[in-house]
């Protein structure tokens, strides 16, 4: 009797420890790497469980740790999690290493028309990345700063740029007007190449050679603009350290005036009270340009599925939930990222919830994509050279010529 | 004589058996996780490994000849070595003055020890934050206290300058590091016997002389294998040069070199080459280190 009370008991168990695995499979949750600004709140991912019945296992990275983690996981063949951010930077080299899957299959016709920055996301033919966050830069300003310094409209040229900023200085007491960051990251290479079609020109011809080593080339009036701009105090010194995501805490807490690389989408997060104590004051104008007419970079963000994702349909669930017109919605008033599909910010600003929407919308029509025929795996490796040579021009530590030709030496280099 | 003979085997074979199935554990992981990883990465480091391009050709040294002719490499370097400098002689006259401390201590010497340890518990990361706020230029709080007292009048970007940069990266991993080289100086000098000291008082031997003939001679194993320690962890600075100034080619290290050419530029192989090089470059400096204490501060 005890033993087949023993017996019973153990195929029990072992029936139990057979089954598990499978239920446990059936209720897990998908995991999904994404940016902090891309921190979806519980409001959110609870609309994705009523809509998809799954469950949403959320890691929030770094940018570079992102990167990082992307990197080492599929070296080892093994992906970071089922659905991972994508930054139009990393296409060329994620493409070229075949690390994606193709995401053309999993969008609808009606919604690829939607979706004009697909480009940006296409390598070899795949679209590896669908864009969800559309990230292009616009001039932000405070506009009590320039009212106080009697400046009613905002600069259009570079050059009444420096003049507001100095008159912001002297009439409005802002200590350091002028909003960029000098540090060695992304973030102040990306400012630089937004300067650098502000006045006038390019970083590459069509064969990919640097533009930006003469003097009269808009690369060099740029790195120029940023190390005058320091030097008279119209930057503040600190920027040598600062991030990009600092600089829009200086933006928020009424400390500067212009941001001049401001992120699109983030207009919505310095017009809340509740992130942002200049709400009432934040206001957009459109990059200013030498020739009068503005120029701008797109440099939105997507969603990929690594080609060793574990759960690719609900990868692909999520991607498509991402896209809807209340999720976008969601994900611009909550979390200040501007929708990629053209209906839904269309939307957003017939309702008038887009803020300063006619100038965004204005300004989107002019964004151009930093590289027309696609973002090359070289770009990583030249666009640290632009960070760490900028930073040093910045300190004092080489000249401008010498930063810019080191910057041509090592994108040289990177090609080959 | 055939008799003693296996006995004698049979004695070798007990107790290298017992000696062998305790020493197995650390071998397989140590085998596994070091030898065996630095045994591929010296492979590898002779082919191109870079997931972008097609293949894995075998190149010779050309990975080792590129890192000569990189300026980035040389100057990540030569900021190593800095580092290596300033920091190890922070850890060791700052571990051996607070192994002196701790030793003659007799009121409060617990506390005393878990706050020299205390730096130590934390976690790379989380100390180089603490200290970013400490050096921020706006608020930080350096810039503060010397304001304070009247020594500068106006904030300073302390990282704008790449010598005073360097100096602040090296003193945070010292910060760090230091407990270390007190503990284990610490546990050298608690292995003198007191009765040497009274022997040199009785001869009139004066505090410096004592320390001079008695601590510093008995503790130079202990010394050495401060020293390489220190070595060691300064060739592999990181985590705070990365905080403190991201990749800012000023204070850049080997390391952060390292990590750019593998995971940011996807150069893996030029990255598995860097690190063998650094690897070899902190083995000879402690080999130095090693010898030279040890023939130094040996009576005989």
């Amino acid at each position: 009797m005890k033993r087949r009370i023993l017996l019973s008991a153990a195929a029990v168990l072992g029936l139990g420890a057979a089954i598990l695995p499978f239920s446990a499979f059936a209720a897990e949750p998908l995991s999904v790497l994404l940016p902090p600004w891309v921190t979806l709140p519980k409001e959110m991912t609870d609309k994705f469980t009523a809509k998809t019945k799954g469950t949403l296992d959320v890691q929030t990275l770094g940018w570079d740790e992102i990167r990082t983690k992307i990197v080492t996981s599929m070296m080892a063949n093994t992906a970071p999690a089922s659905a991972t951010e994508m930054d139009w930077s990393w296409v060329g080299q994620f493409g070229s290493a075949n690390w994606y899957d193709d995401l053309s299959g999993v969008l609808s016709d009606d919604l690829k028309k939607d979706l004009p920055t697909t480009s940006i996301f296409t390598f070899d033919g795949k679209l590896i990345g669908v864009p969800y966050n559309n990230d292009f830069r616009i001039l932000i300003y405070n506009k009590a700063h320039l009212a106080k310094a009697g400046i009613s409209a905002a600069p259009k040229t570079p050059d009444e740029l420096l003049a507001d900023a100095k008159a912001v200085k002297e009439k409005a007491g802002v200590q350091y007007p002028i909003g960029l960051p000098l540090s060695a990251t992304e973030g102040s290479a990306t400012a630089w190449y937004l300067l650098t079609k502000a006045f006038g020109g390019d970083l590459f011809d069509k064969d990919m050679k640097p533009l930006f080593t003469e003097k009269d080339s808009g690369g060099y009036k740029a790195m120029a603009f940023e190390v005058q701009a320091l030097k008279d105090g119209l930057i503040d010194p600190a920027s040598t350290s600062l991030k990009d995501v600092e600089i829009q805490e200086l933006f928020k807490s009424g400390k500067i005036t212009f941001d001049v690389a401001g992120w699109a989408g983030n207009l919505a997060v310095y017009s809340d009270a509740t992130k942002s104590q200049v709400a009432a004051d934040a206001a957009a104008a459109l990059i200013p340009n030498v020739s009068g007419k503005s120029r701008t970079i797109g440099l939105p963000g997507a969603l990929g599925v690594p080609v060793s994702a574990k759960d690719k349909e609900a990868a692909h669930a999520f991607i498509n939930w991402m896209l809807d017109t209340e999720t976008m919605e969601d994900n611009y008033l909550k979390l200040g990222n501007l929708p990629t599909r053209l209906s839904v910010l269309q939307k957003l600003n017939k309702d008038g919830k887009l803020q300063q929407g006619d100038m965004l919308i204005a300004q989107a029509g002019l964004v151009e994509p930093l590289f027309p025929s696609g973002t090359p795996g070289w770009y990583p490796e030249f666009s640290a050279a632009v960070a760490t040579n900028l930073n040093a021009a910045a300190k004092g530590q080489v000249s401008i010529d010498d930063a810019l030709k080191a910057i041509a030496e090592a994108a040289k280099e990177a090609q080959q | 004589m055939a008799q003693s003979f296996q006995k004698k085997r049979a004695f070798l074979n007990r107790e290298a058996r017992l000696g062998l199935g305790l020493s197995l554990p650390i071998i397989l992981i140590m085998g596994a996780l070091v030898i065996l990883p630095l045994i591929f990465t010296v492979i590898e480091s002779f082919y191109r490994v870079e997931p972008m391009k097609p293949g894995m050709p075998f190149v010779g040294l050309r990975n080792y000849a590129n890192l000569m002719v990189d300026d980035n490499v040389l100057t990540s370097w030569m900021n190593t070595f800095i580092y290596v400098v300033i920091a190890v002689a922070i850890e060791t006259l700052g571990g051996l003055g607070a192994a002196l401390v701790l030793n003659k201590a007799r009121v409060g010497r617990r506390w005393l020890l878990a706050a020299v340890i205390l730096p130590w518990c934390l976690p790379p990361v989380v100390n180089a934050i603490i200290w970013l706020w400490i050096y921020n230029p706006s608020y930080g709080l350096l810039n503060g206290l010397l304001k304070a007292v009247g020594l500068i009048a106006e904030n300073h970007v302390w990282f704008n300058d790449r010598m005073t940069g360097l100096f602040l990266v090296a003193v945070v991993h010292a910060w760090r590091m230091l407990p270390l080289t007190a503990i284990i100086l610490l546990a050298s000098l608690q292995s003198i016997p007191t009765n040497l000291y009274e022997a040199a008082r009785l001869d009139g031997a004066s505090s410096w002389k004592q320390f001079k003939m008695i601590t510093l001679p008995l503790i130079s194993s202990g010394l050495a294998i401060a020293l390489s320690q220190s070595t060691v962890f300064a060739f592999n600075l990181f985590d705070e040069a990365w905080i403190l100034n991201g990749s800012s080619i000023g204070t850049r290290s080997v390391m952060v070199q390292v990590y750019m050419s593998a995971f940011q530029n996807m150069k893996f192989s030029l990255g598995m080459a860097l690190s063998i090089l650094a690897m070899i470059a902190s083995l000879m400096v402690s080999a130095i280190y090693v010898l030279r204490v040890y023939k130094e501060t040996r009576f005989d």
